[in-house]
């Protein structure tokens, strides 16, 4: 990058905050997903001023800005072209306000998401959202993209907890959306943009509802001999009127894997385990939990167990939010799918992928979010190999085509980023693109911040905002376009 | 800027689309503004077709539904085409199993949830005026009643939205899976925006299953203060009411049959009435098994003044839900505000209630969600004295201004002469400036109930 751009950048966020040595910037050119490309520079934000004064540079000078959170994303959201300008908002990371009456806390972007939660149960409270990389990933990434966790299944993903934001467009000027109110007079941009993924500006200040602690907690593990059974249960229970907190379901390769890591107390023999977890007045646990367990036996379970305590409802939990690690293990490498479906297809859908894995001779794991049919297949490869890192792509495409096939959506919580921006059209007609891309450009009209993302570059793109590269676009193989 | 275009031109366009017998005359007013025709499409491209025409003409379209909330917003300019979407009301695809539902906009609520209630599931929603209000009319104006204490407004149900621009393309977003983050959240947009941003033609919702079992506890206080300490210890405890409504003194009038009701219109410093309801209530509505109910009962013990279930319950649930139409019916010349508070300002925004009113020679009234700042306020004029259009003015402005920072309270009723001379949407946290851009991104030439909202 521009060495002059690089003194302005020392300038406004001081001389330790910018990065721009290849071997710094190494560390920054990837996320949890899959693609990688490194930045022109990284510039840690220490206040909404700095990130006002890094974007006014920016648009100046037309350099791409990618906002980074703690670098979790699986979709390639945080990932720079060459010669942008990654702007971290780690450093951003004060909770600035608890505010217990009003049930809210207004937070820096780089809070990390548990550490909130932590500062909060003191007080009888806890920020929900819970996504599986909640020790590390940022609030304001969870934001950027819209992200859910096992216990949004009651209680809704982030856009249902957020309710205010200060933002900063392209161009340098600070806006406030929402505030401490559930909601406000006029548009509601604060929903609108929760999930735009870096595409409309950079948050900055976020207030959060705070969620009362329940009562009282439990979580059953439902085992079985069939994945089948398993998936039907997920029917039956959502069919009988319990909504519970959490509703996960690993398969038996993911229970042996998660096993032989942290010894959460699955049994390794199991075709499938169904973690359900109920929340409430102690009341309704009860009779949730009687009720759930018969749904789960009438479904063929072999077992249910309840959580004798909360040492074992931990360790239960510790399984299934350790899973991904736990792959890591054994494959050098694994690519996360994120595809929903409606619910009632579920059985179908874990027949159909493990259909496609014996095609392929790949392994395929299932952890997922059963109860809301976002579905987490985790294909295994070994990226040395271009055949296995080949088929692991077709595989992908194979279960991404079945989800569509039901009316489903290509990502639950993962977002598009740049990994999945080639399936939009899979999903969306030009007219939907060309609609969502006039919105951004409200926000966001030279595409100065996190470009090429989100959206695949249509035709229409340059029409409205200039000539600007071309992105990858490759239309899917089977899929209705 | 607008194109002067003759009606009969125009007409015949509009038939060419939907048919002869789809265009209309009719004599709604909207504040007082009567559109040049009604027009019923019967398709999503019928009402793209309708659009790409009004855009070209620039004629000043009003998306509506039922017709029950129309009378929101500021005075137009002009109407030309007001465009219904009635005759959308078909249910697209509903899978019991999969809790989710497909409608067309057109439908009204209470039929779509006639058809949940077949299979003991529903959309949470308790807005008023169900039976004609529709789908889309419910979404375009965020409407909600006093379940949105628990399960929050149209947009946390609303998962996949089909609507047209006002260029005419037909465009969609999320899709019918409960989980989605595929594009830009674009029911979130459409929730609220009063048909100022595109005309919403189909919705998907998630739906959930409809409680088996419940009961009402109404719990009064002498004063404001009390009724808001004893919502701190709910708030507290571990019950989970599923709605929590705080009621004002001067309310229960309107919580009952009219024909049981004195009128304030009637009211005069000679006859004064003596209101028998000088107290605050706290109403609670719980719900679950004997067993959770019984904990309700011991845990609010003597703070409750009346338990309520059954027919009862379910006709005092549906005052509360049309306190703003009662109100109406009583006193056509009545305000009504929709406020948006931070918890710990609903107490603040309802003494400038009590406080304001009587300065304007009105009776307050306000009815609304304690848990989460969402009242109906209520300003009845005195017949004796009927306000002139500078006192609803002066009278917002002062509510307003009592109001702490960041609350904010549209005018949802008030005589139409009265709205030029205020701000009737007033001051909003969120910016503007980024609201009108937003608008002019999808509605570039503002056709789209032009000068009616915010934006």
């Amino acid at each position: 990058m521009d060495s002059s751009i690089i003194r302005q950048l020392r300038k406004i966020a001081g001389k330790e905050a910018v990065l721009d040595r290849p071997e710094e910037l190494m560390l920054y050119e990837y996320d949890a997903g899959v693609d990688k490309h490194r930045p022109g520079a990284v510039v840690f934000a220490q206040s909404t001023q700095q990130v006002s004064q890094v974007m006014k540079l920016a648009s100046d000078k037309k350099i791409p800005v990618v906002p980074r959170g703690a670098g979790t994303g699986l979709s390639g959201g945080a990932i720079a072209r060459r010669e942008a300008i990654v702007l971290s908002l780690a450093r951003m990371n004060k909770i600035l306000e608890i505010d217990v009456p009003n049930q809210r806390a207004v937070v820096q972007p780089g809070v990390v998401n548990l550490e909130l939660s932590n500062a909060t149960t003191k007080f009888g409270y806890y920020y929900a959202p819970d996504p599986s990389s909640q020790k590390a990933c940022t609030i304001g990434g969870n934001v950027a993209e819209n992200s859910g966790g096992p216990h949004t299944l009651a209680l809704g993903v982030t856009v249902n907890h957020v309710t205010g934001l200060e933002v900063v467009l392209p161009d340098g000027k600070v806006i406030e959306l929402g505030g401490k109110a559930q909601d406000s007079t006029g548009l509601d941009l604060t929903g609108f943009f929760v999930g735009s993924e870096g595409t409309m500006g950079v948050v900055t200040r976020i207030t959060v509802k705070l969620t009362k602690l329940p009562e009282h907690v439990t979580t059953l593990l439902a085992i079985y001999n069939t994945v089948e059974d398993a998936a039907n249960t997920v029917v039956a229970i959502t069919q009988s009127g319990v909504t519970p907190a959490a509703l996960e379901m690993l398969d038996g390769w993911m229970v042996r894997c998660v096993e032989a890591n942290v010894h959460a107390g699955y049994p390794e023999d199991a075709a499938a385990v169904l973690l359900i977890e109920l929340e409430g007045m102690r009341e309704t646990v009860n009779e949730q939990a009687e009720a759930v367990s018969a749904v789960c036996m009438q479904q063929k379970a072999r077992e249910v167990r309840h959580a004798k305590d909360e040492k074992q409802r931990q360790l239960l939990w510790l399984g299934r939010k350790t899973a991904f690690g736990a792959v890591g293990r054994v494959s050098p490498s694994y690519y996360t799918q994120d595809g929903v479906i409606p619910r009632t297809k579920v059985p179908y859908t874990l027949a159909e992928i493990e259909r496609i894995s014996k095609h392929y001779g790949l392994i395929i794991g299932n952890v997922f979010h059963a109860g809301d049919g976002n579905l987490h297949p985790l294909i295994l490869f070994d990226s040395r190999d271009p055949k296995q890192t080949e088929n692991s792509r077709k595989a992908a495409k194979e279960i991404m085509a079945c989800c569509l096939k039901f009316g489903g959506s290509i990502t639950g919580e993962h977002g598009v980023g740049l990994e999945k921006m080639g399936l939009m059209t899979a999903m969306f007609t030009e007219d939907d693109l060309e609609v969502m891309v006039r919105l951004r450009n409200a926000f966001n009209p030279e595409s100065i911040l996190n470009p090429q993302k989100m959206i695949p570059d249509l035709h229409f793109c340059r029409e409205i905002t200039g000539p600007l590269p071309k992105a990858k676009f490759e239309p899917v193989a089977g899929l209705p376009v | 800027m607008s194109t002067v275009t003759s009606p009969a031109s125009v007409d015949r366009e509009l038939a060419a689309i939907v048919g002869d017998g789809n265009v209309k005359r009719t004599d709604f007013e909207i504040n007082g503004v009567v559109p040049a025709a009604v027009v019923y499409p019967s398709s999503a491209e019928e009402v793209g077709a309708i659009l790409h025409l009004a855009n070209d003409r620039e004629l000043v379209v009003a998306p509506a539904g039922g017709l029950t909330k129309q009378q929101i917003g500021c005075v137009p300019e002009r109407i030309d085409i007001l465009l219904s979407t009635t005759r959308l009301n078909k249910v697209e695809e509903y899978d019991p199993g999969d809790l989710t539902i497909a409608v067309q906009a057109g439908m009204p609520f209470a039929e779509m949830q006639r058809q949940l209630g077949e299979h003991q599931q529903w959309v949470p929603c308790d807005a008023a005026s169900l039976e004609h209000a529709t789908v889309g009319g419910l979404l375009a104006t965020g409407a909600a009643g006093p379940l949105k204490s628990t399960f929050g407004h149209m947009r946390d149900f609303c998962i996949g939205i089909q609507f047209v621009t006002a260029d005419g393309k037909v465009v969609k977003g999320g899709g019918r899976v409960v989980k989605n983050v595929a594009g830009y959240d674009l029911m979130k947009l459409l929730t609220g925006s009063y048909g100022s941003l595109a005309v919403i033609t189909r919705a998907n919702f998630k739906v959930f299953p409809r409680p088996r079992q419940t009961r009402t506890f109404a719990c009064s206080f002498h004063s404001l203060d009390e009724a808001l300490q004893f919502r701190t210890r709910l708030f507290q405890s571990p019950l989970t009411p599923m709605c929590m409504e705080i009621v004002s003194p001067g309310a229960s009038e309107y919580l009952s049959n009219q024909g049981t009701v004195r009128d304030p219109d009637h009211y005069s410093p000679e006859q004064p009435i003596s209101l028998p309801a000088v107290e605050w209530q706290i109403v609670l509505r719980a719900t679950g098994s004997d067993n959770i109910l019984a904990r309700y009962t011991r845990e609010l013990g003597s703070a409750v003044t009346r338990t309520l279930e059954g027919a009862e319950e379910e006709q005092f649930w549906e005052w509360i839900c049309h306190f703003e139409q009662s109100v109406l019916a009583r006193h056509q010349n009545a305000m009504v505000l929709y406020t948006h508070l931070a918890i710990q300002n609903v107490g603040p925004a309802l003494q400038a209630l009590q406080r304001v009113a009587p300065d304007y020679n009105l009776i307050p009234a306000a009815v609304g969600r304690a848990a989460t700042g969402n009242l109906v306020l209520a300003l009845m004029p005195l017949s004796v004295d009927p306000p002139s259009a500078m006192q609803y003015a002066n009278c917002v402005s002062a509510l307003r201004g009592m109001l702490p920072p960041g609350s904010s309270a549209e005018v949802a009723h008030c005589p139409k002469e009265a709205k030029p001379h205020f701000d009737v949407w007033g001051t909003t946290p969120t910016d503007v400036k980024m609201m009108r851009a937003v608008k002019r991104a999808i509605d570039p030439k503002n056709i789209l109930n032009r000068g009616r909202f915010i934006v």
